[in-house]
């Protein structure tokens, strides 16, 4: 941990409190950073989050079961999908449906699909939070023909609403392996050009080497999770060690780094983006092409599932996202907790981090801890 | 899970420990006393393994009157977390704090005072806003809060909207005559 | 820090002479995606307005309307669904679960409008600009929220069924009633065809949530004959019911059935109670049969005292001496009368008014008359030979039966006639024993005997010969035979558009011998105990009593109900025109009025 400024006394004239956000490009959503610089380095810093609250916990308690499904996908803004999965995955769970071998497959297609999408936004959001606003505009051009599979393949571009308790909605048009197989080599020769300019590039390497160094002793201290925590060197991925839907029916692997800087972060995080690239290709060999994609469901409009509660999660582009489900039996559940992994990473990480980081790299350094905002407060 | 039974028979000769359940291989709860829940936390975090605090969260049993805080403590080792559950009161509402275990405790305690209304003393920045700038009501999450009076009160509705019910309607067009 | 790394990114120049990805007329270049959530479609002619699709929003952005033009129907509640786009988050839950699949999204996604109001429209009948729009969302042919199949009721195979009189539907069990329950959308449409106008919906749901008492409760306040309609009701609600539309409909009758049977006789007491204050008026009605004890049931909770007037030596009438006991047993008819009689319901026995009894005195005697006697008069062929001995009536052959008098059919037997009368007599001469051939003169299409009973008695293995008209009968080889000539007829349309008829072609006549031919070609009322001094005010139509509000008669005090008086002729019809003239008689005792502007 960085050295701390004894009290901020900002009568003395030694520091200058500034604002970063809430709306900043440097900060991957709605949130701020209080900031306390001496001169341009940060002394101290608050985070502030709430501008994108809509009480989701909440609002749940009120829907029944197969209507919470439509509202889960807005908690986490950038990558929805994985809401929807872990909804359905524990509703399914307590109510003791199992979704049939085609809907895995479909579901595990889906969430890598949404995980290339996630990166190809924060690939473009690190770059540009160092000054790289050409790659931004790449990458984000080729999320957008992600976007168009997901267009066609769920009927909307951001909030799918194709995972459902049961399965899923739909199977695959005619002829969309292909295409996504045209998306998925335009989207492997951008990264090539990506790499090149990013990672042989003397600003980026001198900017980004050695800021908001992570260690291994802080991980479990602060609760890391993901290429945070993978990028020290620990080899953590819930895919791998607590596998679910069909990651353990094709080959990938987990990519750590030496020291979490936010240089090897990126590193990490480009690699990742190579292995969805292959687990994607792979689901389109392995997946059945046809075949139930739901299970037999009670009436919906009167569902109860017996009480109950559980703890289910998943490895998302951040970590370890999870949901916590109670039910007491009723048509609402009691109690859903939506743990995002960006509640940790980007309020007391961060605020410990950014002590005595330059003031011009707090947005570098905000970016590459890879932070969703909604899912803090949901 | 064996190995979590065993950790259970070792710890209830320290603890209290009640409502042991697995929910599946990789998950399982367990209820202990207020006074005691910290200990025990501490102990799984430092000679368990449990290194890892996924979450900190409440759940309001309103009828039955009580809180149940959920600790989800997570032991990447053994691939294996425990809910550890403990029920504190309503009125007031107060737990012992954990800041000292986790850095991001202080967050999910700020979070537990602002939305329940409670109390971890000696919790940092406990009173900040954490979601609610200038929220002037009670603490939301809490069951008795209405969502739907606060915004009928709060804001209105648009006017316009009006619904039929089709048996209703059948009745009064097709067979007005026909009820006692 | 290598020259690598000062001289790579420059690379990027090499873009700048690629083409922009951007495009500049997106909404005309770039249409939504032929499964893109946009805008509601609805195709209103198929949308039956069940109201399903505002039950499950989850924002409460569906309103059901009344729509220009469109009035409610047996199957149709004439609304329509309003969306509030202020509201809707185009989740599509609402196309998933509709019932007709009349609702689907478009792939419009734009819509500009000065006015906000504009965004509450009623798809499908508002003019929108993407009403013709073939590509959207809609719900795959692979996912389905509904249930679309029935829980089988469990029946006796056609083997044993027509080799005794046990009852061929051998009723849910209580998880099978509970599994069908839950297939309920409750939207309600099935109450407005119900001739009773029974609170479906809800007993399905007191059913489903294990609540047998309060269903009990909900069935009688429309219906004191449960027990019966549970298993042989014509069960128009199902005809209508939205399950039905994209599946089979819900079982309701069996449902009904799954209720009664769970609670015992000795129960119904404490669960209905059996308060019946006194109001001094007394009622008279003329039939024990489900018209009769019906209006005496509701008359008798009102606080009339009731005295009902049965010819025959057991209450029932049609139920009991029309329907046998493998559709209907006694037991189960007698746990509906007799809680009817043990709330001090009086019935006379072996009474017949007109011979027994005067009908003027009747009249005069009583505050209010009920007549539901019924027809019992078998319609007569009307061909040479039909007074042969072996020529037997089908409702005296059931009424024999059901007396326990197995009435001589011998071994072959033909039954004349293709409605409920004629399958019954045909399946109970199988279980006496006898071939049978059915003899109808028009289309399987044309009978109006339930289809189920049409299905079963040829599963039975009743021969059906359709298109067959009766010539003539004569005199067998032997005494106990006897002969009928019968020819083939062929369809012929009819030129005003009405149903075709059939036309006896000469030529192609069969004669078969048989052992006996019951005739069960209709049955007519016999109005000759209402003497000539009411005959002017009580006015008789093409057979029937005729009744206006309330079943109220020319004469006021004077009401009617049942196979005398409605067209319909099944016992639900009989038992609402009982309750309809219960409520006349207690508003024209109370001073109100009866006659409805």
């Amino acid at each position: 941990m960085h050295q701390q400024h004894s009290p901020i006394d900002l009568s003395s004239g030694k520091y200058v409190k500034l604002w970063q956000g809430p709306q900043h490009p440097g900060i991957t959503g709605n949130m701020s950073l209080e900031l306390a610089v001496c001169g341009d380095e940060v002394a101290e810093c608050k985070t502030h989050v709430g501008y994108l609250h809509r009480g989701f916990e909440k609002l749940m308690e009120r829907r029944t079961f197969i209507q919470n499904f439509t509202v889960v996908c807005r908690i986490a803004v950038p990558e929805p999908t994985f809401n929807e999965y872990l909804y359905a995955a524990a509703v399914e769970e307590l109510a003791g449906i199992d979704v049939p071998e085609r809907a895995l497959w479909l579901r595990t297609f889906n969430l890598e699909l949404m995980r290339l999408a996630s990166y190809l936004m924060w690939l473009g959001g690190i770059s540009a939070s160092f000054g790289h606003g050409t790659l931004y505009q790449w990458t984000v051009t080729h999320r957008d023909y992600v976007l168009d599979l997901f267009e066609e393949l769920t009927g909307a571009r951001i909030y799918h609403m194709y995972i459902v308790p049961g399965g899923v909605r739909a199977g695959f048009p005619e002829g969309f392996a292909d295409r996504a197989r045209a998306v998925f080599d335009k989207v492997e020769r951008i990264l090539r050009d990506v790499e090149t300019v990013l990672f042989s590039n003397a600003v980026f390497k001198t900017r980004s080497k050695g800021l908001g160094i992570i260690t291994q002793d802080m991980v479990d201290r602060y609760g890391i999770v993901g290429p945070n925590a993978r990028a020290c060197g620990l080899k953590r991925d819930l895919r791998k060690d607590e596998p679910y839907l069909t990651y353990d029916q094709v080959d990938f692997e987990v990519v750590t780094g030496t020291a979490s800087d936010a240089y090897e972060r990126t590193w990490v995080r480009y690699q990742e983006m190579h292995q969805g690239l292959s687990i994607l290709r792979q689901c389109l060999e392995r997946m059945p092409m046809d075949g139930p994609f739901q299970a037999r469901m009670p009436n919906v409009l009167h569902w109860e599932v017996p009480a109950g509660e559980t703890y289910v999660k998943a490895e998302c582009t951040r970590g370890e996202y999870g949901y916590y489900l109670v039910t007491d039996g009723s048509q609402y559940l009691r109690r859903i907790h939506v743990r995002g992994p960006s509640y940790t990473h980007a309020v007391a990480l961060m605020e410990d981090l950014a002590v005595g980081t330059n003031l011009a790299d707090v947005a570098g350094l905000m970016v590459s801890l890879h932070t969703y905002p909604p899912e803090i407060e949901r | 899970m064996a190995d979590f039974k065993q950790l259970v028979e070792h710890y209830s000769k320290s603890y209290t420990i009640k409502d042991v359940r697995e929910q599946k291989p990789s998950l399982a709860f367990l209820r202990v006393g207020k006074d005691e829940a910290v200990h025990l936390i501490r102990d799984l975090q430092e000679t368990a393994g449990y290194t890892h605090l996924s979450f900190l969260t409440a759940i309001d049993w309103i009828e039955k009157g009580h809180f149940t805080l959920t600790y989800m403590l997570h032991n990447y080792a053994a691939r294996h977390s425990i809910g550890v559950h403990v029920n504190i009161e309503r009125q007031p509402a107060e737990m012992e704090s954990i800041h000292q275990l986790w850095a991001q405790a202080a967050t999910y305690q700020r979070e537990l005072r602002e939305m329940y209304g409670i109390r971890f003393p000696g919790s940092p920045r406990l009173d900040d806003d954490f979601c609610l700038e200038g929220w002037d009501d009670i603490p939301p999450m809490r069951r008795e809060f209405d969502t739907v009076k606060y915004s009928q009160e709060r804001f209105f509705d648009r006017p316009g909207r009006a619904s039929e019910d089709p048996r209703a309607h059948m009745q009064q067009i097709l067979y007005p005559t026909h009820k006692d | 820090m290598s020259l690598k790394d000062l001289i790579a990114p420059f690379y990027v120049w090499q873009r700048a002479f690629e083409k922009p990805y951007t495009q500049r007329r997106p909404i005309e270049e770039r249409p939504g995606a032929e499964r893109y959530r946009g805008f509601h479609v609805n195709d209103i002619e198929l949308c039956v307005g069940c109201g399903t699709c505002e039950a499950i929003c989850q924002n409460h952005a569906i309103d059901m309307v009344t729509v220009e033009g469109l009035s409610p129907k047996p199957g149709d509640s004439g609304l329509r669904p309003r969306f509030d786009y202020g509201r809707c988050c185009w989740c599509a839950l609402c196309v998933d679960i509709c019932t007709a699949r009349s609702l689907r999204l478009s792939n419009n996604y734009a819509w500009l409008t000065e006015n906000p109001d504009d965004f509450r429209f009623i798809a499908g009948a508002d003019p929108m600009s993407w009403n013709d729009s073939q590509l959207g969302y809609r719900r795959d042919d692979h996912y389905q929220l509904l249930t679309p199949e029935r829980v089988e009721m469990p029946m006796l195979s056609p083997e044993e069924s027509r080799a005794s009189f046990e009852e061929v539907a051998k009723g849910y069990s209580p998880e099978q009633a509970v599994l069908e329950a839950d297939r309920c959308v409750e939207c309600g449409i099935c109450v407005a065809t119900c001739p009773a106008h029974m609170s479906v919906p809800d007993y399905i749901k007191a059913l489903r949530q294990g609540d047998l008492e309060r269903g009990l409760k909900l069935l009688y306040e429309t219906n004191p004959f449960s027990s019966t309609c549970g298993r042989i009701c014509t069960h128009r609600c199902e005809t209508v019911c939205v399950i039905g539309l994209q599946g089979t409909p819900i079982a309701i009758r069996w449902l009904k059935r799954a209720i009664v049977d769970q609670v015992p006789d000795s129960d119904y007491k404490r669960i209905l109670g059996d308060e019946t204050p006194d109001n001094g008026k007394r009622v008279a009605v003329i039939g024990a049969g489900p018209g009769g004890m019906s209006a005496a049931y509701y008359l008798r909770r009102k606080g009339y005292a009731v005295i009902v007037f049965e010819a025959k030596h057991r209450a029932g009438g049609m139920l009991r001496y029309g329907v046998p006991v493998y559709r209907l047993p006694d037991n189960d008819l007698d746990k509906d009368l007799e809680y009817i009689r043990s709330l001090g319901v009086e019935v006379r026995f072996n009474t017949r008014i007109g011979s027994d009894v005067p009908f003027a005195e009747l009249v005069e005697n009583h505050d209010a008359v009920f007549i539901a006697t019924g027809l019992w008069q078998p319609t007569k062929l009307r061909i040479e030979g039909e007074e042969h001995p072996r020529v037997l009536s089908g409702l005296k052959v059931l009424e024999d039966v059901a007396e326990g008098r197995h009435p001589d059919l011998g071994k072959r037997v033909a039954v004349i006639g293709g409605g409920n009368v004629a399958m019954d007599a045909a399946r109970v001469s199988r279980r006496l024993g006898a071939e049978v051939t059915i003899l109808y003169r028009r289309r399987v299409e044309d009978m109006p005997a339930d289809p189920e009973e049409i299905h079963e008695s040829q599963a039975e293995g009743c021969r059906l010969v359709t298109q067959s008209i009766p010539v003539k009968i004569s005199e067998g080889a032997t005494p106990d035979k006897v002969m009928i000539t019968w020819g083939e007829a062929e369809m012929v349309a009819d030129p005003k558009g009405g149903r075709p008829r059939p036309v006896l072609q000469e030529e192609r006549t069969h004669t078969e011998t048989y052992d006996c031919i019951i005739a069960a070609i209709g049955q007519a009322g016999d109005f000759s105990f209402i003497p000539p001094e009411y005959r002017d005010r009580i006015e008789i139509s093409h057979g029937k009593i005729v009744s206006g509000d309330y079943q109220q008669t020319g004469v006021a005090k004077i009401f009617v109900g049942g196979d005398v008086a409605n067209w319909t002729a099944d016992a639900i019809s009989a038992i609402e025109d009982g309750h309809h003239a219960a409520r006349g008689i207690d508003r024209m005792l109370s001073g109100q009025a009866v006659a409805q502007a």
